[in-house]
């Protein structure tokens, strides 16, 4: 085995590139390689004003006259299996000045805080990532604030239409601002799909703007039927982009875990009709009440939280499995840890049977 | 639109509100969509004397 030095990386015979100081837990980006889906399970969604995720931890927004949807994909290059993939299902070829379509996503605070952003000892980041569209020319993204009030636009260059091209960016650390290093937003990363002029800026120059892309990028929601994909993102410190940190299935699940669990198997879309995990508790004299324990811990106490009926797949009910009908069900006393689902109606020593999901997402 | 739950044995307010549009409960301190709201001037529907 050969390798070479590089200055702040080492690079192997087989092409793979290590950074210094960070072998392991190199990727601030979850779900890089878009392999988990626990709220679509594979299925498409439509891109909303107020943003969608699609798959785990990765948030559409489109807020244009077109429509876009978002689907998780087999298309990928050598080494992934999966990629997200995003269809301009209605045109906008004229965006207006505030207009925009977009992926992102929300890295938590407590994991870039050792890139001390907003201080003179800000860390120099590099992102990759592997994209492929129907369309070619220079296309944009950029890194952001929680507040919105400082942003790095950025370009790249897809030369090929319809063929996997992996791109590097490597971003001089932000000196200003404010960076939160809590469990809110640290930094959006985030890749145009046509933004209007307002959210547009020079590349390669920090902002005290709101900017989701790059001056004259390519807006694939401008084109009917234009595709484009994306996997393989990983941001990491340093000049240096390095291999892409795989990590096993059961890791990634886990990492998204801590933003959104489900009491579902995977691959079940919540709502379905499914007894398969179901939790069960049996009322007691004053109501019925069941402790969750969720198996990660999240982030915050969930801000959204919804009960199915195992039987119907009904939102905001619990089964009754003595009468067979659905009750109302409430959510109380819930935290990082757990939460506590409950209901009054049926008989003393009835069973109740639910499903649920926990969305404590940024 | 939302409307507040009322625990039934201690009268309290829940911190969960029940979002009508989908049936989803929404932390009324956390949910960023509720508090958007509120701020816009809008209220929850009451809570029923039980739930």
């Amino acid at each position: 085995m050969s390798v070479s030095y590089g200055g702040d990386s080492i690079t192997f015979a087989d092409g793979s590139v290590n950074s210094s100081g960070f072998i392991g837990n190199r990727n601030r980006i979850i779900n890089g390689a878009m392999v988990v889906d626990q709220r679509n399970a594979g299925a498409s969604v439509t891109l909303t004003s107020g943003g969608v995720l699609t798959v785990d931890r990765w948030q559409g927004f489109e807020d244009t006259d077109g429509v876009m949807t978002a689907q998780q994909d087999t298309s990928a290059p050598t080494g992934f299996v999966n990629s997200l993939k995003f269809t301009t299902t209605t045109a906008d070829a004229t965006l207006s000045a505030a207009q925009f379509s977009l992926i992102q996503q929300r890295i938590e605070g407590t994991n870039i805080y050792d890139l001390a952003w907003g201080t003179a000892s800000a860390a120099t980041v590099t992102l990759s990532f592997w994209v492929r569209s129907s369309l070619t020319g220079t296309f944009g993204g950029a890194l952001r604030n929680s507040a919105s009030n400082r942003s790095y636009p950025f370009t790249y260059t897809i030369s090929v239409a319809d063929t996997w091209e992996q791109k590097t960016i490597t971003i001089a650390g932000d000196t200003s601002g404010t960076w939160l290093t809590t469990t809110g937003t640290g930094m959006n990363v985030a890749f145009g799909l046509g933004v209007g002029s307002t959210n547009s800026g020079t590349a390669g120059a920090w902002a005290g703007s709101t900017f989701y892309s790059a001056t004259g990028a390519t807006s694939v929601i401008g084109t009917l039927n234009a595709t484009f994909y994306i996997t393989g993102v990983q941001l990491e410190r340093g000049s240096t982009a390095s291999s892409f940190e795989y990590r096993s299935y059961g890791t990634e699940l886990a990492l998204c875990q801590r933003y959104y669990e489900k009491s579902y198997a995977q691959g079940t879309v919540p709502g379905t009709i499914t007894t398969t995990n179901q939790m069960q508790g049996i009322r007691g004299n004053g109501m019925f009440v069941s402790r969750v324990f969720f198996k990660v811990t999240k982030r915050a106490a969930p801000g959204t939280i919804t009960i199915y009926s195992s039987t119907t797949g009904t939102s905001g009910k619990v089964n009754n499995a003595n009468s067979g009908s659905d009750e109302n069900s409430s959510v109380n006393d819930s935290g990082d840890g757990g939460m506590q689902v409950q209901g009054t109606t049926g008989s003393i020593s009835d069973t109740y049977r639910y499903q649920w999901i926990a969305d404590s997402e940024l | 639109m939302y409307k507040l739950i009322k625990d039934p044995i201690t009268g309290e307010i829940l911190e969960y509100a029940l979002r009508l549009s989908d049936n989803s409960f929404v932390h009324r301190e956390l949910n960023n969509e509720y508090l958007k709201w509120l701020a816009e001037g809008n209220t929850p529907e009451p809570a029923d004397e039980q739930n």
